[in-house]
């Protein structure tokens, strides 16, 4: 859906899933996946409808994803960071050490 | 319910409370960092916190690494054009003004129309004060529910932008632009330059509202009409396949877009679609405004809510309890108090902050008779193309109100359907349709939700009610972690001090009220 202007310059790495992906220092997370095609960031937990980002600006919070643990952080406000751990969402979130219902 | 009341703080005491700053700027878009320049030119401290990690906003976001990263930026800075490049002044001028304090990446989770403000950068959060507060936040794309604008594959024209932007994208494949608004032809036109061909561009806008709009014109506005004309007469050279009068527009396809369908004057037609970009116009971004308690106006022709300003932009409290005492410090500048686009913005910026040093009694050199209203005349003048705009571009994807299936709320995936069931089982209170529902409650707080369900609201009512309240907000308005809460720092003064243990919560004296 997106491709780079130019040449990507992409000298880091960041991890989606434990799949590496090239990033450029400076550039959001959310960029970062969208370049590299990520079918979806999370999936609703109502539905579990797959969701890409949709304002890029901080309001929609669609672009919700795990960043190294840390749950639902908006991926649009995030710069990447060499060795970064990122994952997909995938429906509700669960209790630690618990389940959910 | 016998709520507890807090005696009030003396004005005396008010302003004896300590301040971190003279003047705190929330968002470094062009009001922000104009009004800025112009406070810590005449000597005030001013404390800048931004969501982004430069200063530009939206409209010149990441325009100082793209202009660091050149040559390699050279396509992408000449495809975004004068628009765009038009920042490098005033990013320059800010960054070079002593007595700004600029902190970057810095989230606004809480306001007070006494001047505190709840921040939060990384780890770290705290409150800050101020004399006054300057909120630019900025604005936001109208929400146009249509079914499927949740699918993957559809974004906003501002979500592109920010991808070639900040991200150094461009899109590519089968690209479909559908809308209304000056900012859709000019990201058409960017797209142009680099070389992207969208499919179509869909507009939902009629000839014949040029036509009611022309006797708005007026002439300052005629800079802005001639480029939005030469916007058009590009997109058209291009042979870029372009409908007006669109409508029924629908996102189609199973976990990703697949196809899009509309109507063009009566006729149906659908075409295979990677990307949708969508764009209603913006309206602004009232959260902060509305967590400070201050007075909104809503605009049905606009369908969404204002802060009700004055021309300098200082706001007002709307009516009932307030949770501060004293004066309100707050004023709004840019796009956050009225659309107007980033001139406007910054000629609101230099007014506001005009506004703020006389009040601190810090006014520069008294201004040349004649001259005393310059920056008056200038939001005057820079606001001239906005009412030929507005009536050229009416309400277009958000005109009809969505069917039944239709989802309104993004984050809890409610329709329309079942919002309509509970307005007609008798809520006519958004906090109530929130509670019953669950509208408005997901990650977002309503931000993508509230306009369309304070339409729907008055969809139904048999009187119009005056103005429809928003959820109401309450802090953090964005998500602040539990172990930077444990650190605030700054503690709020407010809080801090215990009045009495009556003013507690039974829990918090050991009673079990929640079992």
């Amino acid at each position: 859906m997106f491709t780079p202007i130019g040449s990507a310059e992409a000298t880091i790495t960041i991890f989606l899933d434990g799949r590496p992906i090239p990033a450029r220092a400076g550039e959001t997370i959310a960029a970062c996946l969208m370049r590299a095609a990520a079918p979806y960031f999370r999936t609703t937990p109502v539905t579990s409808s797959p969701r890409l980002p949709f304002c890029m600006i901080g309001h929609c919070f669609d672009c919700l994803i795990e960043i190294d643990g840390v749950g639902s952080r908006q991926a649009c406000l995030s710069q990447v960071c060499d060795g970064m751990r990122v994952r997909t969402q995938e429906g509700p979130a669960a209790i630690v050490g618990g389940q959910t219902q | 319910m016998n709520i507890p009341t807090k005696p009030m703080l003396s004005g005396e005491r008010q302003d004896a409370l300590a301040v971190d700053a003279d003047v705190i700027v929330i968002g470094a878009g062009p009001a922000g960092m104009s009004a800025a320049i112009e406070l810590a030119s005449a000597g005030c401290q001013v404390i800048v916190l931004d969501l982004q990690p430069t200063p530009g906003g939206q409209i010149f976001r990441a325009l100082q690494s793209n202009l660091e990263a050149r040559p390699s930026t050279d396509s992408l800075l000449a495809a975004l054009g004068s628009a765009y490049n038009a920042g490098r002044t005033l990013i320059q001028q800010f960054r070079a003004t002593a007595g700004i304090d600029y902190r970057p990446e810095t989230t606004v989770w809480d306001l007070r129309a006494d001047g505190t403000v709840g921040w939060l950068k990384g780890e770290m959060a705290g409150y800050l004060r101020a004399r006054h507060v300057v909120v630019a936040n900025g604005a936001m794309e109208r929400p146009t529910p249509f079914p499927g604008w949740t699918l993957p594959g559809v974004m906003t024209a501002g979500a592109v932008q920010t991808l070639i932007k900040a991200g150094r994208l461009q899109p590519e494949g089968q690209i479909v632009l559908a809308g209304t608004g000056p900012l859709i032809f000019l990201l058409a036109d960017q797209l142009r330059r680099l070389g992207v061909r969208p499919a179509l561009i869909a507009r939902t806008d009629r000839f014949r509202d040029k036509i009611f709009a022309l006797p708005h014109i007026r002439p300052a506005g005629i800079p802005a009409l001639l480029k939005g004309l030469g916007w058009l007469a590009r997109l058209r050279l291009a042979g870029i396949p372009m409908r007006s009068r669109v409508t029924e527009l629908k996102a189609q396809g199973r976990d990703r877009l697949e196809t899009v369908s509309l109507t063009v004057a009566g006729r149906g037609m659908e075409l295979s679609c990677d990307l949708l970009v969508v764009h209603d116009g913006i309206i602004p971004a009232i959260e902060l405004a509305h967590c400070a308690g201050l007075a909104l106006e809503w605009r049905e022709s606009d369908a969404s809510w204002r802060p009700k300003t004055s021309q300098d932009g200082k706001a007002q409290m709307a009516a009932g309890p307030a949770l501060t005492s004293g004066p309100c410090r707050i004023r709004i500048s840019g796009d956050a108090r009225q659309i107007g686009g980033a001139d406007a913005a910054v000629a609101h910026g230099r007014h506001a902050a005009k506004a703020i040093l006389a009040e601190l009694g810090r006014a520069s050199v008294r201004p040349p008779v004649g001259a005393a209203d310059q920056t008056a005349t200038d939001v005057q003048r820079t606001m001239a193309a906005r009412p030929f705009i507005d009536a050229a571009f009416p309400l277009g994807l958000a005109a009809q109100l969505p069917d039944d299936t239709t989802i309104v709320c993004r984050c809890e995936e409610i329709t329309a359907g079942s919002l309509r069931t509970s307005i007609h089982g008798g809520a006519t209170d958004m906090n109530l349709i929130r509670g019953v529902t669950r509208c408005g409650m997901g990650p977002c707080q309503g931000r993508s939700c509230a306009v369309t369900l304070a339409r729907l609201l008055g969809e139904a009512a048999t009187r119009t009610p005056a103005s429809p309240a928003p959820f109401r907000a309450r802090p953090p308005l964005r998500p602040l972690p539990l172990g930077a809460l444990a650190k605030l720092s700054g503690l709020d003064p407010e809080l801090a001090e215990v009045v009495s243990l009556e003013d507690k919560p039974e829990a918090a004296l050991g009673g079990d009220t929640n079992g």
